[in-house]
Order: structure tokens, then C-alpha cells, then sequence
């Protein structure tokens, strides 16, 4: 079945997609919050205090980047990934796992230190592996099979609630070894010291840097390489692009891989950066917030990382109100996040147009 | 706009043919059901190690579901909200939508049911039950319509602002129960439990609560207007329509058909269910909500298939812009069908509060995770009220048998959500079935021909 | 005589359908070679086999003398063959630059190792499209934006894009379709020119007037079959119709005088923008009259589309007034314009006409549904309905196993007689068909064109829009013409001349004319 794509009714408010209508919301987001929170804590947040919460954004933006860039990587290529909410949890029960239990065979012949950077990276590779192949389950049920998109995708999401919950049930809910932990934060040495920067860009765990990374890369490739090109051009006009020679099947393949792959380092980010524990459904919606960021940048790797941390910025606000007023119930500020992406969504921020052949499957004639 | 894949020619589910069409149709769902099974054992087996074990669980599953001492009374329990939920799914699907927040709807219509149902505690049972139910209706339509409103007007994919809504609504139900609504004379965080008048009579508690005449009259009426659409849907059907064309006529028969009818509950049924009635204490928690749910089906079924509206929503679902070209308003078509799909969530949510929870309230663990199982269902049953019916039941029998078959072998709760998964996996790219049993020669010749609508001229 | 591509014995099944007949096909090196047939006739099969996009069940194909297979549009590409679809294949938000190189991008050297993500050298390929551009006097500019092009401007950018590719046989299918006359004339200079250059050119059209002008052999296809290969010294339109057809075509319809009454429709100066907030219609000002025929020609793309939608409530006015019958319907939405007596055969008819997955039943009462007696208040009548289906499909004939049939099964033909079944079941004061006939096969149009004479006859206003010319001429009593959103001039039927419409459908107006 298709979801409703746009009728041209009555003309709707927007200002247009104009990009620096975006910059000066995003702008505008910061300031906000910063008076806010500044206002609701009356005064009790000092510098450092700010510093935190700048921190605490980037850090808490890096599993929304991870989505939207999964979803960029995803619908440029014309594929609809509501799948990686599904992805990231499947991401961060496997993580967790082969962290937990190939630490556990690791230290019998290394010394605890090493056992653990070691089982980390085990466990970023395994749960890469694992969003990867809930990746081509969408990717075959898509391309091959030809199903609705989004449906295939909730698929993936009921799947991936239903494995996660069993093996955690069954394997990890008690009774577990000691682990490694999280990664540490590493400091970049020099750029970490330079003030009110250093703290907030150079002082974090080694996902966020891959993640900012990840987007200057995904940038690069998009406009400036031919894989991109031929990326964009399937995902706008499959049959130009197959009339051309370009194999728009095995485009759209790898770029749900490459798109899954992002999606694991986003998962494993909640087990083995975030906490030090699995609970079920613990991704909490942020593989939907990071849609909203993709649309919310206009499926550019920049715009969605803007998105990301105005998202992170409603989280870290969240939070550091709870501590300063605990007169507020909790509640009321957690459900910002929500009503902020709700907002985005509406467009308040400019129309987004998506690639033009998402959601539908390609017939080779 | 290209046509959906999934929605097969459009023909009226006509009850009389059932049977007929209950079998082909029946194949891939059932197929896709079976197989998940099995592939559903063998992680058991693997998982456990054992052979025994998968036995254990499959029996621990059938004995829950229908065996045991209540088992079929619980299994009908957990149906019920799973019918309301994936109507609501199933309306929002025909209409092209997706409402992935039945689940926040569930829990909206549930506070508002849970706060009429304390707040008012002098009225009698004939107001107060369907004004609760009302509130939980208003409430799940109004989440739900906010989505809907926005998708309309703004184009906001309502994958994600229903999902952004179910968030809000958890956040805002756990506010709510622990803070202005909380019980104050009670440890636990919950709502004041309801007053009786606006509880969901359970089966075996209806000859005690038709005693009191108000409660027998409001029993009458209802049944009374039941027995008028029977009567009108008979006549419609068989020959007896060209006898009774008259309208005047039709709706003389058919109220007289009513009268006697609610006489009957009215002055026979109180007394008689004194001496006997079948629903024993066995049946305490199975309630009328039963009965509402599938009052409800037959509802979604009329409405879609029998009126001006659910021809509208259909269409709008189809091919949106030859919707606009028939002059139907998108925009009013959206909001309403995702109201009328919050409203089923809402009442899903109400039926809960006031028929199944212990203390006839909210409490503050009110998980349910019924929400995505209803698209599940509704996906399973391609969005046919009958099917739906089917399939709720047998989600509730899966749900109802996990508890024994974890008590019986160990083996976890959740094992049921792959299975379901599974099984929707396989409905919902019924290719893949084919692949896995290997129909190899249908296979090679489908390959060689491509699927294509009109080879060009 | 070398010939550039030979096919001999192609034959292509789909199912249910012998789309290509052992047919046999021969290119001669540097002439311009036509391939005529209506639609569904097989010449887009036969090309895309060429092209790769299919592969033949039997058949061989050769290339130069040489035997060999094309098993991919890539194959197709490096051995010359480029081909420019009648919908381009153009990537929208790109470049011309990006489209050109598109499959085979050009990278900076020093990247080269990189493969696949290399750096794109965007320079080099705009320098060689201005080179190609200048060599076969095709102008396009290579950073334009596709979506910003005029329909012309796309079509030069595809013949670029296959010479780009070293292309020596173009295979150009029905390119026609979007330009006025006068664009035409110069793309069929643009032909010669590439001939002459010692390309060789197939040439894909369903119009005959087209191939006396500009081709050297001309070869008709009808139902998946080659009927034959005629020079054009030795044919005419009618005989060529009649190997198209089969049997003998009757080119003109036979229509009585129109007797216009009073004025059903009247526009006034109304502006209408396009989904990209351009202004399409600048100010159309007409009147139809019952009894009459006023038909609009205008290439595509002139804002014929944008006028019909916001005539008919699809789409918003911006300034101006609209009457039915003295009826204000400017800003009223489908549902009320219908209501003043007016029907609506969409250009789309999978778009806006049907919805391809409900049975025929349904499709009749589409836009009806809620009206007496389909419907008492809240609930439909079913009875009525399908009571109505079948008289309707006896009376215009649409061939369909039953009621229940999705429309999805119907032909072209038939899908289209349904929606016509629709409209004209219903007392009709106005009747605006838009491309009433696009893509169907003859039979299907005449009878559709003797339908709309008959409303007509019967009193109704009928406005005519369509981008075949000829059936402008034989259908309307007035005809206007359309061209960048006003209309040009008004002219009387009888007297019109090709010549005159296709000035106009140029721009180029008759006081301009008169120097």
C-alpha cells in the first residue's frame, strides 16, 4: 500500500528551502535555549554549567546524526529506511553482547586494558554486522520483492524489538560477567586545551569524532565523486540512470549497506558510549528523531548534522533543567525532544522536496 | 502517483460468502503463519539446546491460549484491544495512512477513560459507561486528528509525528497518573480506581448487574438497536427486500423486529439469567468489550465499504489525485480518518481501563505494547475487518499462552514477537515464501518474463 | 551501400503479448531512416531491444557487418548506438554537465586511484559539451540546471549527451511530440546536419506529415509485425495510413456546422502559476459557446495543463474570473464545477481519471458517488450503481469481463472509454477534454472523436485541448492558440491553415507577420 504523497492543494506556509532560513532558525534555536535555560534556572547556571550542556549536545547529537546520515545514505539512492530505529537497538544488543562476552575470552590471555579496547572494536564490527543484515533484509524485501517501503521498514522495526527482547530476556538480564565498559573520552591533545572550545568539540568519545567525520566525508562523496553522482541520479531518476548503463538495483544495495553501516556505528553508540547496559527499547525514538533531521537538513550531510544537534540541544536542555529545578516534573521537559521534531516536521522551517523516486520501486520494463 | 502494491481489487467483503472467501485468500497469511512457527521453534531448539524444550513451549503456548482453567476467557481478553487497534491501524491504512501511534492513542484514550470514569461517582451506569467511553473516543480522535491536521496542511510525514505523539502521550500519561490524577488514597501510582457504574460488565457479573432495571433498560436499548440493523442487513440481503422495498415499510418491520426484541432482554432476560447462565465466574475478567469490539468491526466494515465517506477514504488511499479530480476533500479526508482511527485506539485504550485492570484504573506501569502488534495484525489481515478478527485472536492467543509457555519451559515471552514479525515479513513479500518452498519451475518462468504493465508500441 | 545496423528476425514476447513479430529492420549508413506505427505497433520494442534494454527471444543484430549482442544499454553505448527517449532521460536537479557524464564520469587524474570516489573533473566535461555544441550548431549551456530548460533546450541537451558518447547511430523516438512545427523544422535540420557529419538516424514518429519532410526510407510496423519499408517518392499519407491501420483510414471526420448558442463558458484574463510559482497563464481571455467546439492548440508545456486544472478546480487561480452558465466558478473546487453542469476528461487519465485498483463499477460513479440515486444520505446504493455499470458499458462499448474488474486490466482504449462513459452519463453543458486521445490506438479515437462531436451536437460546449494538431483541425469549429500562457489569435476552422497555427503556436502573431 502508498502512503499519501503530496496533492498540490492550497499553498502552504514556507519560507521556501532557503538555506539560510535554516542557519538563522538554528541560530535562533541557540539563543533561545540559552535564555531559557538561563531563565528557568534563574542565574544557577554559570559558564562552566553552559560548557556542559554545549558538550552534552554534541554528545547526545551524535545517535541523530548517525540516523540521518543512515537515511540520507538510504532515500538518496530512492530506498526509505523507517528501519533504523529497528537497526540501531539490533546495533546496540549486539554490541553489548560481544563487548560483555569477548571480553570475557580476551582477558584470559591479554591484560584487562588492551582485552577491552580489543572487545570494544569486536563489538563495533558485530553490531555493524548485525544492522547490516537487518539492512539487506529491507534491501531484498524492497528491491527484489518490491514491498512498500515504509512497510518493510516497520517489519524491520517489530523484528528487531522481538529478537532484542528475547535475547535479552533469555541472556542478559541477569546474572552477567563484569565488561570492559564504554569507550573513554579521548581528549584531542592541544585542541582539547583551547577554552570553551576544547571542552565541547575535542573532549569526547571517539563515536562523535567518527560521526563528524563521517559527515564531511559523506559530503565529499555525495557531490564530488561519480559514486555519488550515480547515487543521486537513482535515486532521482532510476530509469535515466539505467539507460545509461548504471545498475540501479545494485546502487540502491550498496547504498542500504553503506547507509546500514552508519546505522551500527549508531547503535552500538548506545551501548558502548552512551551506557554501560542493554535495556529493551532503549533507543527511545532517536532512530525517528534522526529522520526528522535528515528531512529537517534537506537530505545534505551538513544540514542534517545541524538538525542533529538542535535535537541534541532539546535533549541537554532537558536534562540539565531536571537538575537545577526538580520542582518540574521530569516529564514535561523529556517531552521536547518530541514536540521539537514535531515542529521541524511541519515544515515551520521551509518545504523540503525529497528525491524524487523514494519509495518506489524500480521496474526494469 | 503510481497505484499500491498491496491493496488487491477493491470488492465489497461480503459476509455471505465467508466461507468462500475465507479460503483462497487465507492461503498466504496462513502459509506465512505456519512457517514463522517453524522457523520460531528451530530458534527455540537452537537457542535452548534442546528438543524438549521447543515441545514444552508450543504446548505451554496451546495449553494457555485455550486449555487451561481460563485460558480461553484470557486469550478473548487480550483480542480485544487488539481488534480496536488494528481497526484503527487498518482504517488509516485504507486511507493511505500510516498511524503508527495507535499505541499513544491507546494510552490517551485510557487517562481520559480513567478520569471520567472516578470523577463522576453518583451516575448511574446507563449515562456513565458511555460517556466514559466517549471521553476515551474524543481523546484518542483528538491525537491522533493533531497528525492528521498537520499531514494534511503541511505535508509532515505521519510516520513520525504519530511515533513523536506516542512519546509525548507516554510522558504525559506518567505525568498525569503521578501527579494531578494520582490516587490519593493508595501506595501504588495510579488513578482513583472508576466507579463502578462505569465498569465494563464482565460476562459472568451480567445477571447480577441486570437486576437493577436502569441497568436492564440500557442492556435492552442497546441490544434493541443491534436487533434493527440486523433486521434492515436480513431484509437488504435476501429475497424479502423486493417484497419490503418500500422504505417506509423496511423501517416499520425492522423497528418492530427491535421492540420486541428489547421487550424481550428487557422483561425475560433478568430473571432468566438468575436460573441460568453460561458464563461462569471462569469468566470474571471476559467482558463486554468483546461484544463493543466486534460491534466495532462490523462498524469499519459498513463505514468503508457501504458509505459516501469510507468510498472517499478509499479513494484518497488509492490514487489521491483522482480523488481531488472527484471533488473529495483531501484535507477533511486525512483528518478524518485518522480521527476515526484515534477514536478506535482511544476506545481501545478506555475498554482496557475499565474492563480488564484490577483496579478498574491507570496505573502508572501501564505498558502495553499492543501498539505495534496492531499493525501487525492489521497487515497480516490486509486491512479486512474479518480478517482482522482472525487475526487478533490469534495474536491474543499467542500473547495469552506466552506467560505458561515461559512458566512451562523457560523459554522467553518474546519469542512470540519473532514469530510475529516473521510471519509479517512473509505476508507482507509473499515472494518469499515462494522462494523458500521452492516452487522452482513457477520460479524460473516468472524470471523470465519481467512484470511489466504495457510493453511500449 | 554499407549499412550501419542490421536486425533480421527479432522477435520479443511479454506475456500475453507478441510485441515484435519477426521483424526485420535495416539501417543504411548516413540516411535518416523513419519507422512509422501507431501505439502499441512494437517500434519502441524494437528500439529498446537496440538499446539493450531488452533482449530479443530470437533475432540477430548487426552492427557495421558484424554480428553481435547487445545485452545492456552499456553494450549499446560502445557500439555506437545512442538513443534519445520521447521522455527524457533527464535527472532534473542536476546539470547538463552532471547528466552528460552521467555512467561515465570523468575524474582528476590525481585521483585516479581512488576509483570509484575520485574527484569529479565537472571542468573537462563542460569544456567538450561547448566543443560538440559548436560542432553541431546544438546550443546548450553546461552548468544550466535540467529543471530550468525549456522542453527544447532538453532535447538538444539529449542529442548532446548521445554524441557525447561517440554515438554514430541515433535513435530518436517521437521527438516531436513537444515541438511546435517551426521547432521541428529545426530539429529536422539538425538532422540533416548530423547526417551529413556521417551519422545515421532512426527516426520514430506516428505523424505522417513528418516523414515526407525529412526521411530517406520510410519502414511502417503494425501489430508487432514489419508491413514494409517504402521510399517516400512512392507513398502517400493515406497509403501510408493504411498500412499503419490495416485498413482504410478515414483521416477527416464528417461533421455537421456548429450551431452556437449562448456562451456556457467565459474566462476572463485569467493568470495561473505552475507547481514552481511561475506564471504559466498570463491572462487568458476566451468564450465557448453551447453547440461549438472551441479547440486549443499549443505545444506542451505553453500552459494548456495549468488553464485546464484551474479551469476545472485543480489548481488555484491567481486573478481573473471564470463563468459556467453565469455561474462565478474561479476559485470553486472540482466538486462545484462539476455541479454547474460541466465534465472533465483529464490529460492523465492514471493520474486524475481513475483509480487503476477499484473495479470498473467504481470508477464509473467516481466523481457521482454521492449524488441520487447512487446514494441515500450516508450510504451507497449498490444496486444503482452497478445497475448503471452495465448500461454503461453496453452502450459505449468498453470491453471488460465484468463490473468487478479492476481498471488496471483494461487497454488504453478502454480506460479511456470509461472515463468518457463517465462524463457523458450525465447531462452535460460543458464538456472539457484535455488530450482525449493520447496514446490510444485508432479505432479507439474515432470512436472517441464521434462521441465528443456528438456532445457537441446535442448542444453541449465543448472545449477542445490538444497538442496533435490535426486533430485540432478536424474536430473544432474555432480554434485558438495557446503560446507562453495567452492566446495568440482566434481562428475560424474552416479557414485555418497549418501554416497560420503554426506561426502562431511559434509566437509569432499575424500583425508581427505583416512587416
Amino acid at each position: 500500500m502508498r502512503t499519501i504523497t503530496q496533492t498540490k492543494e492550497e499553498k502552504r506556509f514556507s519560507l521556501r528551502g532557503k538555506w539560510w532560513v535554516t542557519f538563522l532558525f538554528a541560530i535562533f534555536a541557540l539563543l533561545t535555549a540559552y535564555w531559557l535555560l538561563n531563565l528557568i534556572i534563574a542565574g544557577q547556571c554559570n559558564g562552566n554549567c553552559v560548557i556542559n550542556t554545549l558538550s552534552q549536545t554534541l554528545r547526545l547529537a551524535t545517535p541523530i546524526a548517525f540516523a540521518a546520515l543512515t537515511g540520507l545514505l538510504c532515500e538518496r539512492a530512492g530506498i526509505v529506511n523507517i528501519g533504523i530505529e529497528g537497526q540501531m537497538l539490533m546495533g546496540a544488543m549486539v554490541g553489548y553482547a560481544i563487548n560483555l562476552f569477548s571480553f570475557q575470552v580476551f582477558k584470559q590471555w591479554i591484560d584487562p586494558a588492551m582485552a577491552g579496547s580489543l572487545s570494544r572494536l569486536m563489538a563495533v564490527v558485530a553490531g555493524i554486522l548485525s544492522t547490516v543484515i537487518l539492512g539487506l533484509l529491507l534491501a531484498v524485501v524492497s528491491i527484489k520483492y518490491k514491498t512498500d517501503q515504509v512497510i518493510g521498514g516497520t517489519v524491520i522495526n517489530i523484528l528487531s524489538l522481538g529478537v532484542t527482547g528475547y535475547f535479552y530476556r533469555q541472556f542478559l538480564s541477569q546474572n552477567l560477567p563484569a565488561g570492559p565498559g564504554t569507550f573513554p573520552i579521548i581528549p584531542i591533545p592541544g585542541l582539547s586545551q583551547i577554552p570553551v572550545l576544547g571542552p565541547i568539540l575535542f573532549t569526547q568519545k571517539p563515536l562523535t569524532y567518527v560521526m563528524l567525520i563521517l559527515v564531511v566525508f559523506i559530503h565529499y562523496m555525495l557531490y564530488f565523486t561519480p559514486w555519488g553522482l550515480r547515487m543521486r541520479a537513482v535515486g532521482e531518476h532510476p530509469r535515466a540512470a539505467d539507460t545509461l548503463g548504471i545498475n540501479v538495483f545494485k546502487t540502491r544495495y550498496i547504498s542500504v549497506v553503506l547507509g546500514s553501516i552508519v546505522a551500527g556505528l549508531g547503535g552500538v553508540w548506545f551501548t558502548l558510549e552512551a551506557v554501560d547496559v542493554f535495556n529493551p527499547a532503549m533507543t527511545n525514538g532517536l532512530g525517528f528523531i534522526g529522520l526528522a533531521a535528515m528531512i529537517f537538513g534537506k537530505w545534505n550531510p551538513f544540514g542534517a548534522l545541524i538538525g542533529a544537534l538542535i535535537f541534541g540541544l532539546g535533549s541537554s536542555v532537558t536534562s540539565t533543567v531536571s537538575i537545577f529545578r526538580p520542582d518540574i516534573p521530569s516529564q514535561i521537559p523529556q517531552m521536547l525532544p518530541y514536540v521539537l521534531t514535531i515542529i521541524v516536521l511541519t515544515g515551520v522551517v521551509g518545504r523540503a522536496i525529497p528525491p524524487a523516486a523514494e519509495n518506489t520501486p524500480y521496474e526494469k520494463q | 502517483m503510481s497505484e499500491s502494491k498491496m491493496t488487491q481489487p477493491e470488492l465489497i467483503p461480503s459476509p455471505k460468502t465467508t466461507f468462500q472467501r475465507l479460503l483462497k485468500p487465507l492461503g498466504t497469511p496462513l502459509l506465512s503463519i505456519a512457517i514463522a512457527f517453524i522457523i520460531g521453534g528451530l530458534v527455540i531448539w537452537l537457542t535452548s539446546g534442546s528438543f524438549q524444550t521447543m515441545l514444552q513451549a508450543y504446548e505451554g503456548l496451546l495449553k494457555g491460549a485455550f486449555l487451561k482453567q481460563r485460558g480461553l476467557s484470557e486469550t478473548l481478553v487480550a483480542t480485544i484491544p487488539y481488534i480496536f487497534l488494528s481497526l484503527a491501524v487498518a482504517v488509516g491504512f485504507k486511507t493511505g495512512l500510516f498511524n503508527i501511534g495507535v499505541e499513544g492513542q491507546f494510552y490517551i484514550g485510557a487517562i481520559c477513560a480513567a478520569y471520567v470514569g472516578q470523577v463522576l461517582p453518583n451516575v448511574p451506569a446507563i449515562i456513565h459507561l458511555p460517556l466514559t467511553l466517549l471521553a476515551a473516543v474524543l481523546g484518542g480522535a483528538l491525537w491522533a486528528g493533531i497528525p492528521g491536521y498537520l499531514k494534511a496542511r503541511t505535508g509532515a510525514h505521519e510516520v513520525i509525528t504519530t511515533i513523536m505523539m506516542n512519546y509525548i502521550a507516554f510522558r504525559l500519561v506518567e505525568f498525569l497518573v503521578s501527579g494531578p490524577v494520582k490516587d490519593q488514597y493508595s501506595t501504588a501510582v495510579q488513578t482513583p480506581p472508576s466507579a463502578k457504574s462505569a465498569w465494563l460488565w464482565s460476562l459472568a457479573s451480567i445477571p447480577q448487574r441486570l437486576q437493577d432495571p436502569l441497568n436492564a433498560l440500557g442492556a435492552a436499548l442497546f441490544i434493541a438497536f443491534l436487533a434493527y440493523l440486523l433486521a434492515r442487513w436480513i431484509i437488504g440481503r435476501t429475497s424479502l427486500k423486493t417484497r419490503w422495498q418500500q422504505g417506509h415499510q423496511k423501517m416499520f418491520i425492522c423497528s418492530g423486529f427491535a421492540l420486541i426484541i428489547g421487550l424481550l432482554i428487557f422483561l425475560a432476560l433478568p430473571p432468566i439469567s438468575r436460573i441460568y447462565w453460561p458464563f461462569t465466574d471462569q469468566y470474571d475478567r471476559l467482558h463486554i468489550g468483546l461484544l463493543l469490539a466486534v460491534c466495532a468491526s462490523v462498524l469499519v466494515w459498513w463505514l468503508l465499504w457501504k458509505t459516501t465517506l469510507g468510498f472517499e477514504l478509499r479513494t484518497v488511499g488509492a490514487n489521491a489525485n483522482a480523488a481531488r479530480y472527484a471533488g473529495i476533500n483531501i484535507t477533511r479526508s486525512i483528518v478524518v480518518a485518522m480521527a476515526i482511527s484515534g477514536a478506535l485506539a482511544g476506545v481501545a485504550g478506555g475498554v482496557e481501563v475499565l474492563g480488564v485492570s484490577d483496579c478498574h484504573c491507570l496505573p502508572m506501569f501501564f505498558s502495553s505494547g499492543y501498539g505495534f502488534d496492531s499493525i501487525a495484525i492489521s497487515l497480516l489481515a490486509k486491512n479486512d475487518p474479518l480478517g482482522i478478527l482472525a487475526a487478533a485472536f490469534l495474536f491474543g492467543a499467542m500473547r495469552n499462552g506466552a506467560d505458561l509457555m515461559e512458566l512451562n519451559s523457560g523459554v522467553s515471552k518474546y519469542i512470540i514477537s519473532l514469530i510475529q514479525a516473521l510471519a509479517l515479513l512473509f505476508v507482507a513479500a509473499p515472494a518469499i515464501i515462494r522462494t523458500l518452498v521452492s516452487f522452482r519451475i513457477r520460479k524460473q518462468i516468472k524470471e523470465e518474463h519481467p512484470i511489466s504493465t504495457r510493453p511500449g508500441g | 551501400m554499407t549499412f550501419a545496423l542490421q536486425a533480421t528476425g527479432i522477435t520479443k514476447r511479454f506475456p500475453g503479448v507478441l510485441a515484435n513479430d519477426h521483424v526485420s529492420f535495416d539501417l543504411v549508413k548516413g540516411e535518416i531512416h523513419s519507422l512509422l506505427g501507431e501505439n502499441g505497433a512494437g517500434k519502441s520494442t524494437l528500439m529498446n531491444i537496440l538499446y539493450g534494454l531488452y533482449q530479443p527471444d530470437q533475432g540477430e543484430i548487426g552492427i557495421n557487418g558484424a554480428t553481435t549482442q547487445i545485452k545492456s544499454p552499456h553494450d549499446a553505448i560502445s557500439q555506437g548506438i545512442g538513443m534519445v527517449h520521447q521522455h527524457f532521460m533527464l535527472v532534473a536537479p542536476l546539470t547538463v554537465t552532471e547528466n552528460i557524464m552521467l555512467g561515465q564520469e570523468t575524474i582528476k587524474e590525481s585521483t585516479r586511484l581512488l576509483g570509484q570516489i575520485a574527484v569529479l573533473d565537472r571542468r573537462t566535461v563542460a569544456r567538450r559539451i561547448l566543443a560538440l555544441s559548436q560542432e553541431y550548431s546544438l546550443m546548450v549551456d553546461p552548468n544550466a540546471i535540467i529543471q530550468d530548460l525549456t522542453v527544447g533546450a532538453q532535447q538538444r541537451v539529449e542529442i548532446v549527451k548521445a554524441l557525447y558518447r561517440n554515438a554514430e547511430i541515433l535513435i530518436l523516438d517521437e521527438p516531436t511530440a513537444v515541438l511546435t512545427p517551426q521547432e521541428a523544422d529545426e530539429l529536422f535540420v539538425i538532422m540533416r546536419t548530423l547526417v551529413k557529419q556521417g551519422k545515421s538516424i532512426i527516426f520514430i514518429t506516428h505523424k505522417l506529415r513528418e516523414v515526407f519532410a525529412v526521411a530517406d526510407r520510410i519502414s511502417v510496423m503494425r501489430g508487432g509485425q514489419m508491413i514494409g519499408t517504402v521510399k517516400p517518392s512512392e507513398a502517400s499519407q493515406e497509403t501510408l495510413a493504411e498500412m499503419m491501420v490495416g485498413r482504410k483510414v478515414i483521416l477527416q471526420i464528417d461533421k455537421d456546422d456548429a450551431h452556437p448558442g449562448q456562451s456556457v463558458l467565459r474566462v476572463e484574463n485569467l493568470t495561473v502559476e505552475d507547481d514552481r510559482r511561475h506564471m504559466v497563464v498570463n491572462g487568458v481571455t476566451l468564450d465557448v459557446r453551447a453547440g461549438e467546439i472551441l479547440g486549443i492548440a499549443g505545444v506542451q508545456g505553453n500552459g494548456q495543463t495549468e488553464l485546464t486544472e484551474a479551469l476545472t478546480g485543480l489548481r488555484r487561480t491567481n486573478s481573473g474570473h471564470t463563468f459556467i452558465l453565469d455561474h462565478e466558478t474561479t476559485l470553486a473546487n472540482p466538486r462545484k464545477v462539476q455541479e454547474t453542469g460541466a465534465a472533465h476528461i483529464p490529460e492523465d487519465r492514471h493520474k486524475h481519471g481513475l483509480v487503476l485498483s477499484f473495479p470498473i463499477r467504481d470508477n464509473l460513479v467516481l466523481n457521482t458517488y454521492y449524488r441520487k440515486p447512487f446514494a441515500r444520505g450516508i450510504e451507497l446504493v449498490y444496486a444503482t450503481i452497478e445497475q448503471q455499470a452495465e448500461e454503461l458499458i453496453e452502450t459505449f462499448d468498453i470491453r471488460t469481463p465484468s463490473i468487478l474488474t479492476p481498471a488496471s486490466s483494461l487497454s488504453g482504449g478502454n480506460q479511456q472509454k470509461v472515463i468518457i462513459a463517465r462524463e457523458l452519463s450525465r447531462p452535460v453543458k460543458l464538456l472539457i477534454a484535455s488530450q482525449p486521445t493520447r496514446g490510444l490506438d485508432v479505432g479507439s479515437i474515432e470512436f472517441i472523436h464521434h462521441r465528443i462531436v456528438e456532445a457537441r451536437d446535442k448542444g453541449a460546449a465543448v472545449l477542445l485541448i490538444s497538442a496533435e494538431l490535426d486533430e485540432i483541425m478536424s474536430l473544432s469549429d474555432r480554434i485558438a492558440v495557446m503560446y507562453k500562457g495567452r492566446i495568440l489569435d482566434t481562428l475560424d476552422a474552416k479557414s485555418a491553415t497549418r501554416e497560420e497555427l503554426g506561426m502562431l503556436m511559434a509566437g509569432v502573431s499575424r500583425e508581427k507577420a505583416h512587416v
